[in-house]
């Protein structure tokens, strides 16, 4: 079966789950089901939950709230709920309505921890004492009154449910009363002659799982259930409060992304360069399994390939390269400079003391702005311009022609030229992956080397090939910056859209990764900054930066004035 | 005792304190000893207003300095002002309570400029001096003269850090928030809460922890808690009051506000 899994899910449902219990949960969403009007309901195995993408038919109030509630129903049982029940020798009708009784126990149980669950779950109780009695009103209505104290039924089967339900207060921690209790009223609605439809049933109210977590069926192997049970169940940190749940508690070792495209050896397409290179190891994250897989992605460091230094070419007008250029002498000043004429400082301003002491003796109101103040610079932060060189920059500006490639190396020129008299503390990297094995790195110009004629030949040499794994790239040129002795720390990124790679087939894993990448960048220090070449991109480059730390350009030939402009605002 | 210029510095009503562990005595024999004290642990988890309570305690005048980068060195010191005509020196803050014998507090230290700092070095040593060389003046601290800084290590460690020669010179305490048990009577103390309302807001706070590291930089602080407490008190419903100081200030990321609005709804 294929399942679409494009769609997005806030992350909202499972940072609910863990600040409720301090435990992670995994949430993906639920397959499309083939029939639209088939109602489709929330799924967990273990930690895995899956929750619809998209609002179910006929659920009343706001989508994220739903969200909140499933996922807040399942937490519930992952908090509460003992071993899988086992099935042995009941019915179907058994099986919902002990389901139902483990629902209500454990929402009971959540709800002495969170009282407000209660107002988070009670909307989606639509069943009413009226009409007629199939199982399917039944259920739903024994589902309300089990939660539902103020509830009134009119119905004897619900209300003996409920008295025996509420009876057993006393032993609601102990999971085996709903095997009890429900295993009895199965077979008094046999008695009432009530037919319970199984392929039609569908759990009321709209929020809960499908019960399928809480029970050991003999036969899992139907598809759909392999592919579930496939992802395996694997708690990632902390308390287990379901030590016994799951045989299958196997993690899944081959990820989905190395089961998709196979395992590749490194093209010899680019290892057929002079050198050997040197393999630095990255580790990766998987958002799947929400954890990092260690030295999973090599980065492979090859000397770029130097031609002809060629001039600059007249991408960038002449009046914002002298722009850049006076900025950049004004960083390159050092010296500390001196504020006059302060009503505060730390010494005597001596022309605007004189001016004073002169207005007042000659009647007049001086000035009592007569102190001064040294203040010091700051130091131009360290520079890490990090260039995408993937397949898609050799793509021409739609308006002029120019190449991506061509603008990115203008702009790593310009900045390059501009800011050689200011600080040596500038670097230029680029890279193009193929594969998680042969993540290719350039330096074009490393920190403290010179912007010479063999850095300009090196970035005239530039080529665009093959893909952008960028989550790698960010990390490596990360630990490169991080070592730089400077007060600021800054990583310049130029993108031109989302990463990708040929072994990655799931459009989000490589997302997260960046993001992850980035998320780790800051808490080394660094201050990351994309400049985005695709306006289309904003989504995933807002996603890996983070809502402030990007800006899209939507002309292209605008990229050399926009990253000097962009690199001149974060160092002022 | 007359030490006329810094009355008003003297904390008259006792601080409200509650001990998290020993280091009332701690900082008690810190005192004794003259030992520099270096306050750590999260924002808002009480080591101002500890400074505050000791301070009353020992009964010395509290000098604080909430510290930025463009502190200089004569913003602690002291520097001359021109005054009708003439100038006169104006001790600053370090230099007035090491005249004076007051305690000193340097309110989040890693936000001064590191070069700034290093003024205050023959302070913390066993010379307990302070030269002044705007005055040529070399003064001896007076003998209940104390030092005490605070610092957050969790924020933006890689980027602030104290000298390791700074550093050296100070006995520290590490500060956490509290334990629920001690959270909840410095609520109920603090804002005159219900107890239950209390307990509760203390359980959304420990839910606002579990997300620390995991898209939120800080959790929770006790003195959010109180300001929750505050409005809830001036009549601001308790989501609302919640949401306005739990919840919005710590992060803006959207999805964690609808997660944290909704465990606030879950602990109500």
């Amino acid at each position: 079966m294929k399942h679409r899994i494009d769609a997005e899910l806030p992350a909202g449902p499972s940072h609910l789950v863990r600040a409720l219990w301090g435990f992670e949960v995994r949430v993906r969403p639920l397959p499309e089901g083939e029939d639209p009007f088939v109602p489709r309901r929330p799924r967990f195995a273990g930690s895995n939950l899956w929750l619809p993408s998209s609002p179910l038919l006929g659920v009343p109030g706001s989508f994220p709230d739903y969200l909140f509630a499933a996922c807040a129903h399942i937490s519930a049982h992952l908090r509460f709920g003992a071993a899988r029940f086992d099935v042995k020798s009941l019915k179907p009708a058994q099986i919902a309505i002990v389901s139902l009784l483990e629902d209500a126990r454990v929402e009971r149980l959540a709800i002495a921890h969170y009282p407000g669950l209660e107002r988070l779950w009670a909307p989606y109780q639509l069943a009413r004492a009226d009409g007629a009695k199939t199982s399917l009103s039944l259920l739903a209505r024994l589902a309300r009154a089990l939660s539902d104290d103020a509830y009134l039924d009119d119905d004897a089967w619900v209300n003996k449910g409920r008295q025996s339900f509420l009876e057993a207060r006393a032993t609601w921690h102990d999971s085996d009363l709903c095997r009890r209790i429900g295993g009895a009223l199965g077979n008094d609605l046999g008695q009432m002659r009530v037919q319970f439809d199984a392929k039609n049933y569908v759990v009321e109210p709209a929020y809960r799982d499908d019960n399928t977590g809480l029970w050991h069926f003999e036969q899992e192997s139907t598809e759909d259930g392999a592919e579930f049970e496939s992802e395996g169940v694997r708690r990632v940190e902390g308390e287990a409060p379901t030590p016994k749940r799951r045989e299958h508690q196997e993690p899944q070792v081959t990820p989905a992304l190395e089961r998709k495209g196979g395992e590749r050896q490194p093209a010899l397409r680019l290892a057929a360069t002079s050198e050997v290179p040197r393999a630095t190891q990255h580790p990766e994250w998987d958002y799947v399994i929400q954890r990092e897989r260690p030295a999973f992605c090599s980065v492979l460091e090859r000397s770029p390939a130097s031609t002809d230094a060629a001039p600059l070419s007249s991408t960038c007008d002449a009046h914002s390269q002298r722009r850049l250029e006076r900025a950049a002498k004004r960083l390159a000043d050092r010296h500390p400079a001196r504020l006059r004429r302060l009503l505060d400082g730390d010494r005597v301003d001596v022309p605007a003391a004189v001016a004073a002491v002169v207005a007042r003796n000659s009647g007049a109101p001086p000035d009592p702005r007569v102190y001064g103040r040294v203040r010091f610079r700051l130091e131009p932060p360290a520079l890490l311009l990090l260039l995408d060189l993937s397949e898609s920059l050799n793509a021409a500006t739609p308006s002029t022609g120019t190449s991506l490639l061509q603008l990115a190396r203008s702009a790593a020129t310009l900045l390059a030229t501009s800011l050689s008299t200011a600080t040596s503390d500038l670097a230029i990297h680029g890279f193009s992956s193929n594969g998680r094995h042969e993540v290719g790195y350039y330096r074009f110009k490393d920190f403290d080397d010179p912007f010479d004629e063999q850095a300009r030949a090196r970035l005239t040499g530039m080529r665009a090939q093959l893909s952008t794994r960028l989550g790698t790239a960010l990390r490596h040129a990360g630990r490169a910056l991080a070592t730089r002795q400077a007060p600021r720390k800054l990583l310049l990124v130029v993108t031109d859209g989302e990463p990708s790679d040929i072994d990655v087939h799931d459009a989000k894993y490589l997302l997260f990764d960046a993001k992850q990448a980035t998320y780790l960048n800051r808490r080394l220090g660094l201050l990351s900054f994309c400049l985005g070449l695709d306006a289309n991109a904003e989504a995933s480059v807002a996603r890996i930066f983070g809502a402030r730390n990007y800006s899209l350009l939507d002309e292209p030939e605008k990229l050399p004035e926009r990253l000097a402009e962009v690199y001149l605002r974060l160092s002022a | 005792m007359s030490e006329g210029p810094l009355d008003a510095f003297r904390i008259q009503k006792e601080p409200y304190y509650q001990a998290l562990a020993d280091e009332i005595s701690l900082f008690e024999a810190a005192y004794t000893a003259r030992l520099p004290v270096m306050l750590k642990g999260p924002t808002g988890c009480g080591k101002t207003r500890f400074v505050e309570h000791m301070a009353w305690r020992l009964r010395r005048p509290l000098l604080t300095v909430a510290c930025n980068e463009e502190m200089s060195a004569s913003d602690l010191l002291g520097r001359y002002l021109l005054e009708s005509g003439a100038t006169r020196w104006q001790d600053g803050p370090v230099t007035m309570a090491a005249r004076h014998g007051a305690i000193c507090y340097l309110d989040e230290v890693v936000e001064a400029r590191q070069d700034t700092l290093v003024v205050i070095h023959p302070l913390t040593d066993d010379r307990r001096l302070l030269s002044l060389p705007a005055r040529s003046e070399v003064l001896r601290a007076h003998p209940e003269f104390l030092l005490v800084v605070s610092h957050n290590p969790g924020y933006q460690s890689a980027l602030k850090d104290l000298k390791p020669s700074t550093k050296q010179r100070f006995g520290a305490i590490a500060f956490d928030y509290p334990s629920r048990a001690l959270e909840i009577e410095i609520l109920i103390h603090e804002t005159e809460l219900p107890r239950d309302l209390a307990e509760r807001l203390v359980s959304m706070a420990e839910g606002a922890r579990r997300l620390k590291g995991h898209g939120l930089d800080e959790g929770v602080s006790t003195r959010m808690l109180v300001h929750a407490g505050e409005l809830i008190r001036g009549g601001v419903g308790v989501e609302a009051a919640c949401r306005m100081a739990l919840v919005q200030p710590l992060t803006d990321d959207p999805d964690l506000v609808s997660a944290l609005n909704t465990a606030v709804r879950a602990c109500l």
